[in-house]
């Protein structure tokens, strides 16, 4: 059984059991794997900075193939990309050439440092440093993100019905299955963001 | 925009630099949009952290974002209205930028 993050001497913890966190790494690999940049990340930042404008000036993102790979684009990666700009779709392409792969990169990041600290728990122990903490919140945010596009979790009245389904659903319904690991996911988020701003020390 | 002109710059050139003249340099913003997954607390800690903003300021603005379903986040030049799009999207919000009208 889980217990909520809580600022511990060592750092920030919760308590998650084997199958807990088979799901939760699970869940960010598939995350991780829809937002894989066109260039893996290095480690060096510089590096990865130059590669991320190298993909920029490829004639391949430019001009008539946007359209096409636009049409073929996962719904959910709008949701972790969304368009920068509403009402200008130039503005908004130009937006997406120069940030995306950087974008990607950083998320991606942040998802192999979740998925490296929760493979490195001990006693169920996921321990998280302060600079480790961030990084870990933001990529519980996009798995939310993406297991709630794919629930078609898209506006509040959305998230409502979603959440009022669930007291008639059938016990092996796979949405309800969803639904109950992305309301795991919120609950877990939420201890950490708490613990975070310093006001989760009384939260149990 | 002006047709003539006593330059002696070729035409591709002057119409350029009118154009850069005339668009005044209004200040831009940023925008946070709400959606049904991002939480509360994570959206005041996205503002506090990204932003410097002290709690208040945070959650005043997290609070409209969730109630008037967007809030202006931060205004200035283009360049820097860009920058924090990109960084409040690396965050998971819903960010655009656009010019303050």
């Amino acid at each position: 059984m889980a217990r909520a993050f809580l600022r511990e001497p060592e750092g920030f913890v919760a308590l998650l059991d084997d199958g807990e966190r088979l799901v939760l790494s699970g869940l960010m690999q598939q995350t991780r794997v829809l937002l894989s940049p066109e260039i893996e990340p290095t480690g060096d930042a510089f590096d990865d900075l130059v590669a991320s404008m190298g993909v920029s000036l490829d004639l391949a993102d430019q001009g008539a193939a946007e359209p096409a790979d636009a049409d073929h684009r996962d719904p959910a990666l709008d949701r972790l990309l969304p368009t920068a700009h509403r009402g200008d779709d130039e503005v908004a392409a130009e937006f997406r050439r120069l940030t995306e792969e950087g974008l990607r990169q950083r998320k991606s990041s942040n998802l192999d440092l979740a998925i490296d600290r929760i493979v490195a728990a001990d006693e169920d122990r996921v321990v998280l440093d302060a600079a480790q903490a961030p990084a870990f919140l933001i990529a519980l945010t996009d798995v939310r993100l993406l297991l709630g596009e794919r629930m078609g979790m898209r506006t509040e009245e959305d998230a409502e019905e979603l959440h009022a389904a669930m007291e008639t659903i059938d016990d092996d319904d796979p949405l309800g299955y969803a639904m109950a690991w992305y309301d795991f996911l919120t609950w877990l988020q939420e201890t950490l963001a708490h613990a975070l701003m310093g006001d989760g020390d009384d939260d149990v | 925009m002006p047709t003539a002109s006593l330059s002696l710059a070729p035409v591709e050139e002057e119409v350029t630099s009118v154009d850069e003249v005339v668009a005044p340099d209004l200040p831009w913003v940023t925008i946070v949009w709400n959606d049904p997954v991002n939480l509360m607390t994570y959206v005041t800690w996205v503002f506090e952290t990204y932003f410097a903003y002290p709690r208040g300021k945070a959650e005043k603005l997290m609070m409209d974002v969730h109630v008037k379903g967007r809030a202006v986040v931060s205004n200035g030049p283009r360049e820097s209205m860009e920058r924090d799009a990109e960084a409040l999207q690396g965050y998971g919000l819903w960010a655009t930028f656009e010019k303050d009208d």
